[in-house]
């Protein structure tokens, strides 16, 4: 096991690199120069051609790549942001927080609503509920976030003043986000759900439970359910880790100042160090939450746990 | 040399088979016919439309549905049916060309990975594993800026950000194909690597790659509209449904059809999308009936 | 199973808490370093909101890009610059100077400017204002560091500091322009001593270096920022305890934070919104005419736009009272000069707004021998010029001009300013200056041309009248050569004027003591609750 995560976290590195390369690249083909960007219309040749010198920016792209590699694996250093000269670290950690409390409140909220409509989905196979919930799901994962967003505000905080239309500093304020961003995560879970639990329902075990003379719902909250959660788990961690990193729609129209829009903001204001940062950043926390749900699938799924060793 | 279910000689009747499955699903169908329909209306805009998408008629803006202007009109007086219907155009051209490219780099890239395994493998599918760690909202918005905007860039952005969906679904049918006697005994009469993938392979992967690209298409709009959105997409005047959205969402609360419209037109397209995507599942995996 | 999902809760759990605790360290380090993520106190900014309300929130569209008087020139931040330093003179709406942290002043010539300073200034770090301050303030706007805001700085050869009390600046050549200057951001003046300690902090955390009537306590970037009463002010001191300064980007959503009380002042507010905020008896509209301008600008250096009867052509093709209100619909007013009407010497009201001839501009073309003219739209993101640009599309097209838009995200768009690629580009230029001549100089002059001049303009006889224009004191003189610039850029035509914005804010009924200022650097010194 634990040489499965070591393994897991050393594949991490090239990855890693590779990611940083594309970012790279992906900048280096931006139009826009950072230094007019961050010292202004107006300043001086001078200045510019100092501020180049200073960030790197005047040597060859491969220099400036093995320089950013070298700072990074030797000093554990990615730089300072351009706009505020702080480190590129702190820019993220400063927006993490709201990033991770949106997309817990999302995932908690999408679990909360997903895993009983797909439960009650399985149970009631067929039944008005069931196709009721398979289309609201479908709707769910058909609806722009952008849009739901706007159409929340308009219910939520235009017309029945409710909700706080922006800001994450209180309570009230995240709903509106969370709900809106975990619409695509509540229909994947239902579905996700649904179908898991009709193929365990269908299992020879279950039919011998049954046969045993078993009560129905004990049969279905200690046998069924169980097993059909284990690719439940595994969905609902996979999609954290997709709420982690794909909330940039919803941290723009909402106003949350997150990694997302630190992201966007940062490319719009050609701040190089810390795009670059962040998108490691977010890949970092993608691949981890993804080595973890691996490790939850294995512990709670016991055959897979044995291929592991 | 028999393959299962889809082989090319019996294409017409697998075909059949597949529209067969597919009526007995509404929804599916729904979502079929939704598809048919939105593609006439983009080929037959020009025609259809009852006003120019471009046409301004300032003394006319923000106007609510009449006979004149069926959905209404926006804030330049411009009528928002006939911007929708435009809109069609661009959201399938995007929608398609940008899977098209999705499906034609990562179809080859898994193809060979799967086909050759070992090191070209390995290195194929790292590229992609750095591509997929990297959110693909943020690739797309990174190869959106670094092109800059317009339509034909908003389409790569777009489907250069999928690529390594295909790669792993062609990838993964290739893997299992590779092994099966079928191949095996392509291979002992001497048929060419080309000849294989091209013959073999690929026909016999097209049901998970026919899926996937159905709910690929759905998503790709989706992510243009997104982009286009934050106004990384299309040039105005030209009509993109996330753009309209986008410019009509500060009038929200006066005029809440300039966003509403285009929503919808988007919602009703990714569900009709998803719906057919879902049939088609069931329609092809022989194991998944109902 | 069971067992097993009671671990896995357990684990989700424990990551959760580990995160908590680890953000709350972030914090706890982050006060000891200084610069901070979220607020630092929790006296009275958060959650302990009472009735009896010494918070004042503040909705703006834009948070502050740095609080280093010189690191930026956004209005968003010099507002915040503006409650957290005082300069050394300040002005009204109307340009009139009066004093601030020198009590009085004297011109020993035209290049040498005599502050005496007010004694017993406190800075937030309790050290007192003294000549060294401010020259290091001033000097150090002129190097590098001060890049973007060089065009008022850049003048300064040398500050002298006669004793504690006393200095005298010293201009390299003479320029009327350059004291009222002293009014904006760039020359306010901190503490040489904190600015030391805070080193590249600085911008983020300015805490203890500004002697203004506010003090910093926490910034948030994309959030907010939060001010507190400085009880040592020397002038007259805030009446609000605390001023939180949100930034809401959504115009609806930053409407919707005034009409439910979340926000107690809120700008700009949106032109579709101005009825609302107006007919709502719990709120107060604001409205007042700003310093600033909106052009259509052609890039004079490519053919066919380096012909003046070019320019005429295309601007005869378009109606700008009608782009300009249909676009901005019902905000500020299409303007008739370079100048705005606040700023002296304008002839904004003076001369008739351009109109319409579209058979003149087929004519012009004709005789230019021009047929068939293409030509880009470029414009950055802003929804009103997009919404001008998808106009003046049409508009052209009458004309038979056929036009494309280039809608460009800033970067991009300076980028290709700069090198030149464009045609016709909107673009707005902000007075916060009330002398006219940075009005034009920073728009047409050849000095900044690979700066702010994206035109490229280049004209010998306008430099020739700017440079003048600079030497002479404001009187009849001046205010003929200042016409006469006006009328030459308008005979030249490197640019369209579209628009003269208004700043406008709205406040809670119990808001009292709040007006907008005409270059928008709104002050929150005088605010109070009812």
């Amino acid at each position: 096991m634990i040489r499965y995560i070591v393994r897991r976290i050393l594949f991490l590195i090239p990855v890693l690199a590779g990611v940083a390369f594309c970012v790279f690249t992906l900048l280096y083909l931006t139009p826009g120069d950072p230094a007019k960007m961050v010292l202004g219309e107006m300043a001086t040749e001078r200045a510019i051609q100092e501020f180049r010198e200073r960030e790197g920016l005047d040597k060859p792209f491969l220099m400036q790549f093995a320089n950013y590699v070298y700072k990074a694996v030797t000093r554990g250093d990615i730089g300072r942001s351009y706009v505020t000269k702080r480190p590129v670290m702190d820019e993220i950690l400063a927006a993490f927080p709201a990033t991770l409390k949106l997309a817990a409140f999302a995932i908690v909220i999408a679990i909360i609503i997903g895993l009983p409509c797909g439960i009650l989905s399985a149970i009631k196979q067929y039944s008005i509920f069931d196709t009721a919930a398979m289309i609201f799901a479908m709707i769910g994962l058909s609806m722009p976030v952008f849009w739901l967003g706007l159409l929340l505000i308009l219910l939520f905080s235009v017309h029945l003043r409710w909700l706080p239309p922006s800001g994450f500093d209180t309570f009230q304020a995240m709903i509106l986000p969370s709900l809106a961003l975990s619409a695509q995560s509540i229909s994947m879970i239902t579905r996700m759900t649904r179908s898991s639990m009709l193929e365990v329902i269908r299992a020879d075990y279950i039919r011998t439970a049954r046969s045993k003379g078993q009560k129905e719902s004990v049969v279905i909250w200690r046998h069924a359910l169980h097993n059909a959660l284990i690719p439940v788990v595994t969905l609902c961690g996979l999609q954290f880790g997709q709420l982690l990193s794909g909330a940039i729609l919803t941290e723009s129209i909402f106003a949350i100042p997150g990694v997302g829009r630190l992201m966007v903001d940062s490319i719009k204001a050609r701040d190089y160090p810390v795009v670059q940062g962040g998108v490691l950043f977010v890949a970092v926390a993608f691949s981890l939450v993804n080595l973890l749900v691996d490790l939850l699938y294995a512990y709670i799924d016991p055959r897979i746990k044995a291929q592991y060793k | 040399m028999d393959a299962p279910v889809l082989k090319s000689n019996k294409k017409r009747g697998a075909l059949m088979e597949v529209l067969f499955r597919l009526k007995k699903s509404p929804l599916a169908m729904f979502g079929f016919f939704f598809i048919i329909f939105l593609a006439f209306t983009a080929i037959f805009a020009d025609v259809l439309a009852p006003h120019p998408y471009q046409r301004q008629n300032l003394s006319h803006a923000f106007e609510t549905p009449s006979k004149q202007f069926l959905l209404g009109t926006d804030e330049f007086g411009r009528d928002i049916l006939s911007r929708l219907i435009y809109g069609a155009r661009v959201s399938l051209q995007v929608g398609f060309i940008a899977v098209g490219i999705a499906l034609f780099a990562g179809g080859m890239l898994g193809a060979a990975a799967g086909y050759y395994g070992g090191w070209a493998d390995n290195a194929i599918m790292r590229v992609m594993d750095v591509m997929l760690s990297i959110p693909q909202t943020l690739l797309a918005i990174a190869i959106a800026a670094a092109l800059g905007p317009g339509l034909f860039n908003l389409m790569i952005a777009v489907g250069i950000s999928a690529v390594p969906n295909y790669a792993r679904i062609v990838r993964g049918s290739v893997l299992s194909l590779r092994e099966m006697e079928f191949i095996e005994a392509a291979r002992a009469v001497g048929s060419s690597d080309l000849r294989i993938i091209t013959k073999h392979i690929i026909p016999n992967s097209m049901a998970p790659i026919i899926v996937q690209s159905t709910l690929g298409v759905a998503s790709a709009i989706l992510n243009a509209a997104g982009l286009s959105f934050i106004g990384l997409g299309i040039q105005p005047p030209y009509p993109e449904w996330g753009a309209m959205l986008s410019g009509g969402r500060q009038y929200i609360r006066d005029y809440p059809h300039l966003t509403l419209y285009p929503g919808l037109a988007i919602m009703l397209t990714i569900l009709a999308l998803n719906f057919l995507g879902d049939g088609l599942r069931d329609a092809l995996d022989p194991k998944l009936k109902r | 199973m069971k067992r097993n999902g009671w671990v896995v809760l357990l684990i989700i759990l424990a990551c959760v808490a580990g995160l908590t605790y680890h953000q709350m360290r972030r914090q706890q380090q982050a006060e000891e370093y200084g610069y901070e993520s979220v607020p630092a106190r929790s006296a009275s900014g958060e959650g302990g909101r009472t009735d009896a309300k010494d918070v004042l929130v503040v909705a703006d569209q834009y948070d502050a890009t740095s609080m280093d008087p010189i690191a930026h020139n956004d209005v968003p931040s010099s507002r915040a610059v503006y409650s957290l330093y005082d300069t050394l003179i300040f002005a009204d709406d109307e340009g009139n100077i009066f004093p601030g942290l020198a009590e009085s002043w004297e011109l020993l010539s035209g290049t040498e400017y005599k502050f005496n300073l007010r004694k017993g200034v406190k800075f937030h770090n309790g050290d007192e204002l003294n000549a060294e301050d401010v020259r290091h303030a001033i000097m150090r706007a002129t190097t590098d560091a001060g890049a973007r805001i060089a065009v008022y700085s850049q003048n300064v050869k040398d500050v002298q500091v006669i004793d504690d009390h006393t200095l005298v600046i010293e201009l390299k050549k003479t320029d009327y322009s350059f004291f009222p200057s002293l009014t904006h951001s760039w020359a306010a003046i901190y503490s040489k001593r904190a600015f030391e300690e805070l080193g590249d902090g600085f911008g983020m955390n300015p805490a203890g270096a500004g002697s203004g009537p506010f003090k910093f306590v926490s910034w948030q970037k994309g959030n907010k920022y939060v001010l507190e009463r400085f009880d040592d002010y020397w002038g007259p001191k805030p009446r609000v305890k605390t001023i939180e300064v949100r930034s809401i980007p959504e115009p609806t959503s930053r409407t919707i934070a005034l009409e439910t009380g979340e926000a107690d002042i809120i700008f700009p507010v949106v032109h579709n919104d101005l009825r609302r905020v107006d007919e709502n008896e719990n709120l107060v509209l604001y409205r007042k005419p700003q310093n600033s301008i909106t052009y259509v600008g052609f890039n004079v250096t490519k053919p066919p736009f380096d012909n003046v009867n070019v320019r005429r052509a295309v601007a005869s093709a378009l109606d700008v009272a009608g782009i300009q209100a249909a676009s901005y619909r019902g905000v500020g007013n299409a303007p008739g000069s370079l100048v705005p009407s606040a700023v002296k010497y304008s002839l904004n009201d003076v001369t008739p707004v351009r109109e319409r001839d579209v058979e003149l501009a087929k004519k012009l073309l004709a005789e230019a021998g021009v047929n068939d003219l293409r030509l880009e739209i470029w414009t950055n993101e802003r929804k009103e010029r997009v919404d001008s640009a998808t106009i003046i599309q049409a508009q052209l097209e009458e004309a038979g001009i056929k036009s494309e838009i280039k809608v460009l995200e800033w970067g991009a768009y300076l980028n290709g300013l700069l090198e030149k690629r464009h045609d016709l580009f909107i673009l707005g230029w902000v007075n916060s200056i009330p002398d006219p001549n940075y009005a034009i100089s920073g728009l047409l002059e050849s000095s900044a041309l690979g700066s702010t001049n994206y035109t490229f303009f280049s004209d010998a006889k306008l430099d020739e009248l700017l440079d003048r224009g600079r030497g002479l004191e404001d009187g009849d003189e001046r205010a003929a050569l200042y016409k006469e610039m006006q009328l030459y850029i308008d005979e030249q035509l490197p640019m369209i004027y579209l628009h003269n914005d208004e700043s406008i804010a709205g406040t809670r009924k119990n808001v009292r003591g709040f007006e907008p200022r005409s270059n928008e650097i709104h002050s929150f010194r005088e605010v109070y609750f009812e």
